[in-house]
């Protein structure tokens, strides 16, 4: 077997066996939706306490009292205040002083009266703040109220009717030359696939840096390079450790794709599906979990983007990104003999990376921006800005001629790595300043 | 017995920077012999052994293993053990000597064979499935030794090889290094500082100092060299008249006397007078208890070689 795949071997095989590996990349899928699911958990349970809301309408524009029942008000139109299982309604025409609404169950009493009309506002008062599910019942049911009363007094129509008329404007985004709609919404897709890329270069590049070091303080090495020329001993480290990154994406990946479709089984199967369409009043005849994705409009975009695009272009980025920064990485382990030594080198190596993670954020917003095409070319931040500028489309002689410079790069990077890996792997004693390790550059390969 | 050499180096140079580690040393290795390289710190050992062991390429010169110019398909052909030598902490003992042995070239199988009876051999058979940081410095040195020799290398790279083991390992060790060349005719370059196993062991030396070779050659024509025509020689009598008797043709280097009129001396003898002529010559004045050649040892040739270059360096 050839001698470098052997090296390859033992670098894949000796980290992927580990323990901690195989936990993080089997439980890794898990823990994220289990942070998304006990998140949304704590978001339901908090709405779970039933609220009680006390109006208080003044001028009783919206109650009239019931005959016989002094004090006890009903509303003129109780379809605009429906009966939630989360929200109660009652009805005063006098407000509560503060002693009495402390004794009360009332989370809240919202005060109106003939102002309304005019100022659309309300007092809203309450002891711990009402949540905001309920808040926006209040203001949506309130709002359906006041519109019937508007309505009736300004206007031949009858509500029914004027609600057919009113119209909402949604903006559909399309960009005039690739024709594609709502890119915007998908640029989150390609944010996630960036901080997975800022996440797996560094972690795995790290793992490089480390390797080397150990390697150089344990003096194994020696013989090792005795068999095998240091710059393959180099490239096959990174080729190991990288596929080893590579094996935690594809399994995480998998695992993903297979609870998402799970989920959606049970979502069918249990009729949570049929709950979710419900509370979203849509009016979809099929209980199908795609069709549900297909028309939602946050999950949506789940189908419209290419993951084909994305992998594939997602697999080149993190190998040749991986490339790039684990033969810097690969350079520093070899300069110096234990990691703490390291820190003033990898300041200015890892700055980059941080740097197209951060401007990530504002590449969100305008991916057509000069910031973002420049990051998008420059090949230390190429990786990562790539992702985005992907996921909402982009000219393919763009990545192409992005991906070419980022293979040179690589190229004359790992050459230079593997000069100074060469020389700083056999010095010890002391650190090289930055001008030593250029001068190492300058040496003869024999 | 005309054989190539296993080893030839030819003005080999090597420069760090403006630092000249060797400069133009040539040396021959005979096939099938334990080939001291002794040194004092600093003075391009390492270096050499580098390059022989493909480490690292000479700036200048020629080296040739076995007649052909030493390139990467000999690695399965080299064994080397160096001076600063660690382990893999991550594997396990016997997965990691199988790792080495691979890369120089075995087979799977023979590979398992082979480490099994070293294991056997060295005493560390049931070590096989214990992880790395569990050995002791002694026990990870027999491992680092297996994993040099595994393969059975024509030539093999020892580079202080007896450094960190007890009295008894130390011992065990040079009974394998001595086998190795008995049995496999396996050529060993050996680097040390122990002046007693170049003794035991080392039947050629080359000495470098500042990175030149200052001497070169069979244990014994050294020795023989160093010794200078000296003997000792035991004898009761007077010490007076003994010295008288010596005249110009003997020169007197020590002398030692015990009570009982007994003496010690050790005389320097020109070739030109054979011994027997001279013994019979003294013990017509005085009674000659025992005669031997003077015996140098490897410590002393190896100072005074390094006296001398030092003296006729020009500085």
């Amino acid at each position: 077997m050839n001698r470098w795949l052997i090296v390859v071997g033992r670098e894949y095989k000796t980290r992927v066996r580990k323990r901690a590996f195989i936990l993080s990349t089997l439980l890794g899928p898990f823990l994220m939706v289990g942070i998304v699911v006990v998140m949304a958990f704590l978001a339901i349970s908090t709405n779970e306490t039933d609220s009680k809301v006390l109006i208080v309408d003044h001028n009783n524009l919206l109650t009239y009292n019931l005959p016989g029942e002094e004090g006890q008000r009903l509303p003129s139109c109780p379809e605009c205040f429906p009966e939630r299982d989360f929200l109660e309604y009652r009805f005063a025409s006098k407000a509560l002083d503060t002693q009495e609404f402390l004794e009360s169950d009332f989370t809240a009493m919202v005060e109106l009266d003939d102002g309304i009309m005019q100022s659309a506002k309300a007092l809203l008062k309450y002891e711990s703040a009402a949540p905001t599910k309920v808040k926006s019942a209040v203001k949506r049911d309130l709002g359906e109220a006041i519109e019937r009363l508007r309505v009736q007094n300004e206007s031949a129509l009858d509500y029914e009717a004027y609600k057919k008329l009113k119209v909402r404007i949604g903006l559909v985004t399309q960009n005039i030359i690739t024709e594609d709609k709502n890119i915007e919404n998908r640029s989150g897709i390609g944010f996630v696939f960036s901080i997975f890329m800022f996440m797996f270069i560094m972690i795995y590049g790290m793992h490089v840096m480390r390797g080397v070091i150990e390697e150089k303080s344990n003096r194994i090495v020696e013989v090792v390079i005795s068999v095998v020329k240091p710059e393959l001993l180099m490239g096959a480290k990174m080729a190991g450790i990288g596929l080893v990154g590579l094996t935690q994406i594809a399994v995480w990946s998998l695992l993903s794709w297979l609870l998402f479709l799970g989920f959606g089984f049970y979502a069918e199967s249990s009729g949570l599906l049929l709950n979710l369409m419900n509370e979203q009043e849509t009016q979809l005849a099929a209980t199908d979990f795609m069709t549900f994705v297909e028309s939602d409009s946050d999950l949506g975009v789940l189908l419209q983007v290419n993951w084909g695009i994305m992998l594939g272009w997602g697999a080149f980025f993190y190998i040749a990104g991986f490339a790039l920064y684990s033969s810097l990485f690969a350079a520093i382990g070899a300069a110096v003999e234990q990691e703490s030594d390291a820190q003033y080198l990898l300041l200015p190596a890892t700055l980059p990376l941080m740097f197209s993670y951060i401007v990530n954020i504002f590449i969100i917003e305008s991916p057509d921006s000069t910031l973002a095409t420049f990051c998008s070319f420059f090949p230390f931040t190429s990786p990562i800005t790539m992702m985005v500028k992907l996921s909402v489309g982009v000219p393919w002689w763009h990545v192409v001629l992005s991906a070419l410079i980022l293979i040179m790069t690589v190229y004359l990077m790992v050459k230079m790595a593997g000069k100074i890996y060469r020389t700083g792997i056999l010095m010890y004693g002391k650190k090289p300043s930055l001008r030593e390790m250029s001068r190492w550059l300058m040496y003869k390969n024999k | 017995m005309n054989k190539t050499p296993s080893l030839k180096l030819h003005d080999v140079t090597k420069r760090y920077g403006s630092h000249v580690a060797l400069g133009g040393v040539s040396l021959e290795v005979p096939q099938g012999s334990i080939f001291g390289l002794l040194g004092p710190n600093g003075a391009g050992k390492t270096t050499l052994i580098r390059m022989v062991a493909g480490i690292t390429g000479p700036d200048e010169g020629e080296i040739s293993f076995f007649g052909e110019s030493l390139s990467s398909e000999h690695i399965s052909s080299l064994g080397y053990l160096p001076e600063e030598r660690g382990l893999y902490k991550n594997m396990r003992v016997g997965e990691q000597v199988m790792y080495f042995a691979r890369l120089r070239g075995m087979g799977k199988q023979e590979a398992e064979k082979e480490t099994k009876e070293w294991f056997e051999r060295l005493e560390v058979d049931g070590w096989w499935d214990k992880e790395v940081a569990d050995l002791s410095k002694g026990m990870a040195q027999k491992i680092q030794f297996i994993v040099a020799v595994l393969h059975k290398p024509k030539f093999l790279i020892l580079d202080e090889p007896l450094s960190g083991f007890d009295p008894i390992n130390a011992s065990r060790i040079r009974t394998e290094i001595n086998r190795l060349r008995d049995e496999f005719g396996t050529t060993i370059l050996l680097s040390t500082h122990d002046m007693s196993s170049v003794d035991e062991l080392c039947d050629h030396v080359a000495l470098i100092d500042n990175g030149i070779k200052i001497l070169e050659g069979p244990v014994n024509t050294l020795r023989e060299n160093a010794r200078a025509g000296r003997i000792e020689l035991k004898f009761r009598g007077n010490l007076i008249s003994f010295t008288a008797a010596l005249g110009a043709g003997a020169i007197l280097h020590e002398a030692l006397s015990h009570g009982d009129n007994i003496h010690d001396v050790v005389l320097g003898l020109p070739s030109s007078i054979p011994i027997e002529e001279f013994l019979k010559w003294v013990t017509s004045v005085v009674d000659v208890l025992s005669c031997t050649p003077k015996v140098v040892s490897m410590d002393e040739v190896f100072l005074r070689a390094v006296k001398t270059a030092s003296n006729t360096e020009p500085s």
